[in-house]
This record gives C-alpha cells, sequence and structure tokens, in this order.
C-alpha cells in the first residue's frame, strides 16, 4: 500500500520531467534552426535573412553603405559582406554577401502578433566571448512589452533575455524561429558598469520589413514624416482640453496642399488610429510614423465631429510620407550650389570622397563616382569638406569648375556645372507656434463628448 | 477491493494536465533544488584583498566597492565524500586568514585550502567530514539545456536556485560553459546542474576585472571534466598558476576595408608592440610571413611561438599625402602576456 503511493509519487514527478523535457527538446530543436543563420560582424552580431546573403546588422555595428566586413557565420565560415542600405536612425544596416549562395539563414517573423509573456530567445557575442570558437551565445527569456518608444528607438520589443554589448545587431527569435526584432540597446547602470539590467530593446522585424525594399536599392534609408501637419495631443491644456488624454493626438494646424490636406484631413481631426495601430498620444503617433519609410502610405484612421448631426463621423485615409528625392536633393546642397553629391567626412587630409551620387544631379551628369576623392577645385588643394565650400564660396551658379579627383590610384580632371540650390524645397514642416492656434473648430466640440466615449 | 484502492488513489494523483506546463516546471524546479541542496555548502571566506592581484580595484577606480568582493558568504559544491569540496579561485584568492565551510545540516568546519588552478578558476578545500553526498555528473549536455545554479549565500541554511540555459559549451579556452543563470560573487562556486539534477560544473570566472559584472545574464560553469582533469593534481596540493603566453600588445581596430589585416586601434604602452615601433592605424598583415586576415588570426599565429622569439610582422602604414600604403617590416620580441 506504501509502496503504490510512493511510486504514484514518482510518476507524478516523471510525467512533469517529461513535460520540460518536452519544452527543452523543442529549444534545441529550433535553435538547431536558428542559431545557424548568426553572423559575426565586427563587434557585433548581425543574421542572415536569404539564402543569398542578405544580412541584417544595426548601423551602429555595421555602419554606413559602402563599408565592407570580413563576416563569419556561426562556426566560422568565412564570407566578404558589403553594407549596401542603412537607416541610422532606426539603426539598421543592410550587407549583402558576396557570391551570397546556399547560405544558413532565418526568415523575418510578424513582430505586431507577440505577446507579452511569450518566450523568446536572443542570439548574439557578448564580450565577444564567441571570438575564436565561433559559437554564438544564447540567451532565453520572455518578451517584456511591445511598442517601446526609447530615446531613438521608436517602436521596439523589450525583453529580459539577457542582452549585452556584443549582441547588438543580433536577432531575437520566436520559439517558431522567426526573426521577430534586432536586438541593440540595453538598459544599464549608468555610471558602473555596461551590462544587462533585466531591459533589452529590439527594432520589431514589421518595421523592417517596411524598410528592406529601399535598403536593398542601397543608400541611406530616411524615415516618414508627415509633411505639414501640426499636431497637438488630446489633453493638453494648451489646445482647451481638446477630449481626454488617451484619445488621440489632433490636427493643430494644417498647411496647403501638404501630403494631410490633399489626403483630406482638416483642422480639429481627431486621429486615433495610425498603420493600424492606436496612437493614443503624440509620441506613440511618431513612434508608429517612424517605423515607415518615405516614400511609402500610412493609413491612418480618424474622426470628425459633424456639427449639424452633433455626432463624430469616423475615415480613413492614406497619407503620403514624404518624396526621398527632394530630401536627397537637399542633402547634396552645399550652400548655395547643388553638387549632386554627398561628401563623406572620415579621409581627413586626402581630399573629399564622395559618399553618394543623386541620380540626375550635377555629379552623375558629370561621371563622377561614390569612392572618388576630390583632390583639387580650379586647382586650389581640397582636403575636407570646410575646404570644398570655401573654394566654392565665391564661385557663381551656372559656371563650370575643374575637378581634380583620385579614382583607383588614378588622378582624372573631371568638369562640374555649379547648379543653385533650390531655396523653396522645404523638408521639414514649420515648427509649432501656440499662438498661432486657430481657435474656430474647437469652440465647436462639445467639451464633455470625450468623456462619453468608451476608450 | 484492489480496484478501489486504485480508484482512489487515481484520483489523487495530481493530474499534468494541458496548459500545466508551468506547474510541471515549478515542480521540476523544487524537486531539483531538493535533490541538490545537500551537495551545495557555504564557504566563509576571511581574508584581505590583494589590490593588484585578481581582488583589488577593477577597470573603474572611483567604484572599487562594487568591483571587491562583498563581505559575506559565498559558495561551493562537495565533490567527494571523504571532505573534499570544490570553490572557484577567486572566493579564496588575496592574503587568507581562515576559510570556513558549514554544511547544509548547519556545522561549521574549518576548511584547508589544497590546491587551486588559477586558469580554470577553481580551488580544492578540505575538511573533517565524510559520507558527504556527491551529485551524479551529467553524460552531455548542449546549447539550449535548462538548467539550474544552486548556491548558498547569503544564508548558509538556505539553497538558492538560479535557472536559466545553457548559452554556449565552450568558453575560457573549453574548460568552461556558459549561462545565463544569474551568477553573482554569492553563488559562484555552487553547482550548476542539468534538468535531472546531474552536475554539469561548477559556477566560476566572476571577478571584478571581466567587463560582464555579475548577474548580466553571462555567468559560466567549469566543467566537472576539466575538474576530474586535474583534481588528482590539486588533492596533492599543487597550485597551478595561469600558464604564461606569448604576446605583443596590440588591440585590433575598426578594420581598413580596403587592406586584408589587422588594423591596429590601440598600441598597449610598454608592450612589445610599442617597443619595436607599431602605431595606431597600421595594418598588420603578415607574421613571420604567414598571411593574417584578423585579429583570431594573428593571435593563433603568435600562440604558435615561444615568449622570447624575436619575429617579424609586416605592416602596411599611411604616408601622409600618398593614397597607397607602404610595406614596412618590424622585429618584434615576444613577451609575457600579463593579463
Amino acid at each position: 500500500m506504501i509502496a503504490m503511493v510512493m511510486f504514484v509519487g514518482m510518476l507524478a514527478q516523471e510525467g512533469d520531467l517529461e513535460r520540460v523535457l518536452g519544452e527543452q527538446r523543442k529549444l534545441h530543436e529550433v535553435l538547431d534552426r536558428a542559431v545557424p543563420a548568426y553572423v559575426f560582424i565586427g563587434g557585433g552580431s548581425g543574421v542572415c535573412i536569404s539564402e543569398d546573403g542578405w544580412i541584417l546588422s544595426n548601423h551602429h555595428v555595421a555602419g554606413d553603405a559602402g563599408r565592407t566586413w570580413q563576416v563569419r557565420f556561426a562556426g566560422g565560415r568565412k564570407c566578404t559582406a558589403d553594407v549596401v542600405g542603412f537607416d541610422p536612425l532606426g539603426d539598421i544596416s543592410l550587407l549583402r554577401v558576396r557570391d551570397g549562395k546556399g547560405l544558413p539563414f532565418a526568415e523575418p517573423g510578424d513582430s505586431d502578433a507577440l505577446r507579452i509573456g511569450e518566450r523568446v530567445f536572443a542570439v548574439g557575442n557578448p564580450f565577444a566571448l564567441g571570438n575564436g570558437s565561433w559559437e554564438p551565445t544564447v540567451t532565453f527569456g520572455v518578451v517584456s512589452a511591445l511598442h517601446r518608444y526609447q530615446d531613438w528607438y521608436m517602436d521596439a520589443v523589450q525583453t529580459d533575455a539577457q542582452i549585452n554589448p556584443g549582441n547588438s545587431g543580433g536577432p531575437l527569435f520566436t520559439m517558431e524561429g522567426k526573426v521577430v526584432g534586432i536586438n541593440g540597446r540595453i538598459e544599464i547602470r549608468r555610471f558602473v558598469n555596461r551590462v544587462n539590467t533585466g531591459i533589452g530593446y529590439a527594432i520589431p522585424s514589421n518595421q523592417i520589413l517596411r524598410y528592406l525594399k529601399y535598403f536593398k536599392a542601397g543608400g541611406r534609408v530616411m524615415h516618414g514624416y508627415i509633411e505639414g501637419i501640426t499636431l497637438g495631443e488630446c489633453g493638453d491644456d494648451r489646445y482647451e482640453n481638446t477630449g481626454a488624454y488617451g484619445d488621440g493626438v489632433f490636427v493643430a494646424g494644417i498647411e496647403e496642399n501638404s501630403p494631410g490636406a490633399k489626403a483630406g484631413l482638416d483642422i480639429g481631426d481627431l486621429l486615433v488610429e495610425a498603420g493600424g495601430q492606436r496612437c493614443f498620444n503624440a509620441n506613440r503617433f511618431h513612434g508608429i510614423v517612424g517605423t515607415y519609410p518615405q516614400g511609402e502610405t500610412i493609413p491612418v484612421r480618424a474622426r470628425r465631429w459633424n456639427k449639424e448631426k452633433k455626432e463624430w463621423s469616423e475615415f480613413e485615409v492614406s497619407i503620403f510620407l514624404g518624396d526621398p528625392s527632394k530630401v536627397r536633393a537637399a542633402d547634396t546642397a552645399m550652400g548655395k550650389f547643388e553638387l549632386g553629391f554627398v561628401p563623406a567626412f572620415d579621409y581627413p587630409d586626402l581630399g573629399v570622397e564622395i559618399d553618394r551620387v543623386v541620380e540626375g544631379g550635377a555629379a552623375a551628369a558629370a561621371g563622377l563616382r561614390v569612392g572618388d576623392i576630390v583632390v583639387q577645385i580650379d586647382g586650389r588643394r581640397v582636403k575636407s569638406p570646410l575646404d570644398l565650400k570655401e573654394a566654392l564660396a565665391l564661385k557663381k551658379a551656372g559656371s563650370t569648375v575643374q575637378l581634380r579627383v583620385l579614382r583607383d590610384g588614378e588622378a582624372l580632371e573631371i568638369p562640374l556645372e555649379l547648379k543653385e540650390a533650390k531655396t523653396e524645397e522645404k523638408s521639414l514642416p514649420p515648427p509649432f507656434d501656440p499662438k498661432k492656434l486657430p481657435r474656430k473648430p474647437l469652440e465647436e466640440v462639445p467639451p464633455d463628448r470625450h468623456r462619453e466615449e468608451e476608450r | 477491493m484492489n480496484g478501489a484502492w486504485i480508484a482512489v488513489l487515481g484520483s489523487c494523483l495530481p493530474a499534468a494536465q494541458e496548459g500545466e506546463d508551468g506547474v510541471s516546471f515549478e515542480r521540476v524546479l523544487r524537486a531539483l533544488r531538493e535533490k541538490v541542496a545537500p551537495s551545495v555548502v557555504a564557504v566563509e571566506v576571511d581574508r584581505s584583498a590583494d589590490p593588484d592581484g585578481e581582488t583589488g580595484t577593477g577597470p573603474v577606480a572611483s567604484h572599487r566597492d562594487y568591483y571587491n568582493r562583498p563581505k559575506g558568504v559565498t559558495s561551493g559544491t562537495i565533490v567527494e565524500a571523504d571532505g573534499f569540496i570544490l570553490t572557484t579561485y577567486f572566493n579564496v584568492s588575496g592574503t587568507l586568514r581562515e576559510i570556513a565551510v558549514v554544511l547544509p545540516d548547519g556545522t561549521r568546519h574549518e576548511a584547508a585550502l589544497v590546491g587551486f588552478d588559477r586558469s580554470r578558476d577553481i580551488a580544492l578545500l578540505k575538511i573533517e567530514a565524510g559520507n558527504l553526498p556527491v551529485l551524479p555528473r551529467a553524460s552531455s549536455y548542449r546549447q539550449g539545456d535548462f538548467v539550474a545554479l544552486v548556491g548558498r549565500s547569503p544564508d548558509a541554511e538556505l539553497a538558492t536556485l538560479n535557472q536559466g540555459i545553457l548559452s554556449a559549451v565552450s568558453r575560457h579556452n573549453g574548460t568552461a560553459v556558459q549561462m545565463d543563470a544569474e551568477l553573482n560573487y554569492g553563488n559562484v562556486g555552487g553547482a550548476l546542474v542539468n534538468l535531472r539534477g546531474e552536475l554539469i560544473g561548477v559556477a566560476s570566472h566572476i571577478r571584478p576585472r571581466e567587463a560582464w559584472g555579475q548577474s548580466s545574464g553571462v555567468g559560466f560553469a567549469t566543467k566537472v571534466s576539466e575538474v576530474e582533469k586535474v583534481l588528482p593534481r590539486l588533492k596533492k596540493g599543487e597550485k597551478i598558476e595561469k600558464d604564461p603566453q606569448p604576446w605583443i600588445g596590440i588591440q585590433g581596430g575598426e578594420g581598413d576595408p580596403q587592406y586584408e589585416g589587422v588594423q591596429i586601434g590601440q598600441v598597449v604602452p610598454n608592450s612589445p608592440a610599442a617597443k619595436a615601433g607599431l602605431r595606431e592605424g597600421d595594418v598588420l598583415h603578415r607574421v613571420g610571413g604567414v598571411k593574417v586576415a584578423d585579429v583570431e588570426e594573428l593571435r593563433a599565429e603568435i600562440l604558435k611561438h615561444k615568449i622570447g622569439d624575436k619575429i617579424v610582422l609586416s605592416v602596411l602604414r599611411k604616408v601622409d599625402g600618398e593614397a597607397e600604403r607602404k610595406e614596412e617590416k618590424i622585429e618584434v620580441t615576444l613577451e609575457a602576456n600579463p593579463n
């Protein structure tokens, strides 16, 4: 009888152990699939997301387009990879392995489908512990929070899977082996030491997927912003209490012919959702928009007060997020001229290296290429972008200057026409001035209307 | 009659139903702790910190206190029934006055430091006690295994349990595994076990000079196989210091994409590299004629030589005003790595 009871007691324990061993087995299986896609890049990490060698990493690990890295896959296989597209604000760089074929890879997953408490694991190389043996580090935890706006990470996945210096650029995986984030930031004990404290942030895969085709096209990818709209936050006293905090953000000002106006928005409209996500305050709104690159359109759900019917109507608009080529052109203006190339800032004393050439611009027309180093303008020695600016200071628009450039060790003489920079291209909406806030529509909103609404 | 009894017992079975994974895990951990705790002891060390050694100031001088091991008990694991206990070298380094071990039954025993192995970060203690329970060893393990770390700090009578996974199986020259169960100055020396309570290793490599600090999710355990390898030597009283390695004293930099080799980011002052005239920004691409593409290959090549050897390094050095770098051949005499 006692023996029976003891036997039954052990059975219970064995059953428990079997279940947990089953969980362990699931982790083993997903690691076998996921870890081979991991890539060691310099002092940090990356992950291969296609069989022909597209690799994701953080921008603060891999850098700008034009950088070349000797990377190693988990296990030590060496490849050469070039940074193709990058987003410094979103902290992502996309690399391409040269002649990549048959490489191990992991697929990006749906970061919006993540649930708090869901198990995730990070693969990385904290403290360079994997160097030499090329065995990356795996840490296991859960999703702690979603949609974190921390410093410049606008929509981060927060996890307690331990992330440390060296994990940056590496993948955050679900138990299905899908990449749902690129780990990049942690909260540390300031002034003590830079180690994990249980809070790690990953850039969500859905943001990266929206940017992916732009990364593949190459160069810097700019973040989307809604031009010509000034936003106010509900519940803010300055806006005469339009609604309660959490309802959304509202259009406090709008420019004629701006994308927002063209999409059909008007002053006083309450924006409640962007990109399918609730935007309960300005921070969240900017966070959502930031996950879209320039050139995309974002769906926005808004509410408008109908004064005749005395009710809210809800509608959806699609807003165009800024034209990348306009901003790039503004980038290439140096003083009063639009040169059509962007100078790099890291060749002191030799010359000005061309970092990017704008399609259809003056530099492109002249035959200048990325990597060319400008060493003289009209006989005057140019060693830095400052020298470049000074050399151009007294020139006139429409004139042509002789550039001496170094290309592959050869010195070439290339004439460049100085186009005038267009000054009416504005790349940012005007700063908000509370005194200019129009009063008209707000008086018509019944002050307690919002409190009756369900959140 | 029997049928009735079986039915009653059946209804008493704590049924593991669908969706009760969390409960199963809890029960497994509890059972684990009960199995493992008797083999984990508290170690009290009365010592003075050694300012220049392992116990002294860390990289941030203003946080000296943070980097010194705090007062209090640390942990040890029973490795042999007749009173041999393993803890970490760091736990017993410095100027020792007294070591004592508190067994799970509460009895306090004076302990002798028998031997240690610095590179494996283990130290062997002996107490006058017998018939102590020893854990069975794990026959195999792999990355992703669920593990638990059992320690006994700060209360010698209460075993602590931290849970995580095996993060990697080959660290510290293959002598240790890495895990993400939080490791701190208290539970270092404790037992790292798998779900069945089998010993994988003894928690180690937490000390002031390491960048990973405490409880960062980066922790290590010296493998049981490594312990067994040196145990006979430790029992004889051997104090195994680190084998000095040959060294030139440079740190790799960012890497100039144009040139294959090691871009020198920093030259350590007074190092062989400094004395020979290597400079920051140089690209080191050959060691004694052998091509090296990165820091790892450089290290591997240097380790093929001995301390005192003279080797010729080929570097590509930037010349002011010229696009091409110049090749320089620099002779370096290898010295012992002081780290």
